[in-house]
């Protein structure tokens, strides 16, 4: 079946129905990307204890002094990666960029995560009850 | 209801399980991207012999469908029969109130988001229950919808069309 034939079988309402399901979904993807809350806060913990809390949208390296030695955490475009670690399987590095959730390494007892600042909010909560 | 009817139920019914069948072997690469391929079958029951034979085909395709695939009466099974029976009667309900408003094309469209936003709806009731998880999900998911939604209406129009033809070819 050609286009001309396609056209032809589609009513107008067809069409303008096509034209705005498709108006409005892009745009709700657009809207809702920027109405949701990112993770905005790079929160570097070593042993439990938080040592850096730094905000996302500023490119920077971090040297992180961790049980074992020093971990060094990348933050680039909004995203976050640690490109050194001296433990032995190098299973944070593999993890590569990540833009939410956490990378964390468990030889080096550095954990990274990426949150709003209302996360934060709550795990001061949890560490109060719990 | 003739039998006949029931002969013609019957037939859909398998030929919309076995594209159920089908489609939930191919590979997709979002996991929550269905092509919906079944709603053909459902979308021609209903234009060709109306919707109580349309919603007669939908509930036989999801029950048999999930008895095959062991999920009866699970999550997967209320998502799937949720979806489909609201589907079918909204685009039943179109097709009543104004009947050369939409053609199949449109129907599809109608059904697509329907179901779309039936599965949400559940989603969140049953399982999610966090709004922003949905609200992010669904235009992408309604998005996508409308794509093989428009699809399937394209593929349904011209099964209607040759259907159409050959039952002249038998009446000549």
């Amino acid at each position: 079946m050609n286009l001309k034939g396609l056209l032809n079988s589609t009513t107008i309402a067809d069409r303008i129905l096509l034209f705005i399901l498709i108006l409005l979904s892009l745009s709700g993807i657009i809207f809702i990307k920027e109405v949701l809350p990112k993770g905005h806060i790079v929160w570097i913990e070593v042993n439990g204890h938080p040592v850096y809390l730094l905000p996302i949208e500023k490119d920077r390296i971090v040297l992180v002094n961790g049980s074992e030695g020093n971990t060094i955490v990348e933050i680039k475009n909004h995203k976050v990666r640690i490109t050194e670690s001296p433990c032995d399987n190098k299973l944070c590095i593999q993890q590569g960029w990540i833009e939410k959730g956490s990378i964390v390494c468990l030889p080096n007892r550095v954990v990274v995560i990426v949150g709003t600042p209302e996360d934060e909010l709550n795990k001061r909560v949890d560490a109060i009850t719990g | 209801m003739q039998s006949q009817d029931k002969y013609r139920i019957a037939l859909l019914s398998a030929y919309a399980l076995a594209l159920h069948g089908f489609e939930s072997l191919l590979p997709t690469p979002i996991p929550w991207l269905r092509l919906g391929l079944a709603n053909i079958i459902t979308l021609t029951t209903l234009i060709l012999y109306g919707i109580r034979a349309a919603l007669m085909v939908t509930l036989i395709r999801v029950v048999l469908a999930s008895l095959f695939t062991g999920t009866f009466l699970g999550p997967a099974f209320i998502l799937s029969l949720g979806g489909g029976v609201i589907s079918t009667l909204s685009m039943g309900i179109v097709v009543s109130l104004v009947p050369r408003l939409f053609g199949p094309v449109g129907l599809s469209l109608i059904g697509a988001l329907f179901h779309n936003s039936a599965q949400l709806f559940l989603a969140y009731v049953i399982f999610i229950q966090r709004i922003e998880a949905i609200l992010f999900i669904s235009p992408v998911i309604i998005f996508l919808g409308t794509l093989t939604g428009s699809v399937n209406g394209i593929v349904s129009d011209m099964l209607i069309k040759n259907l159409k033809k050959a039952d002249e070819k038998i009446q000549n």
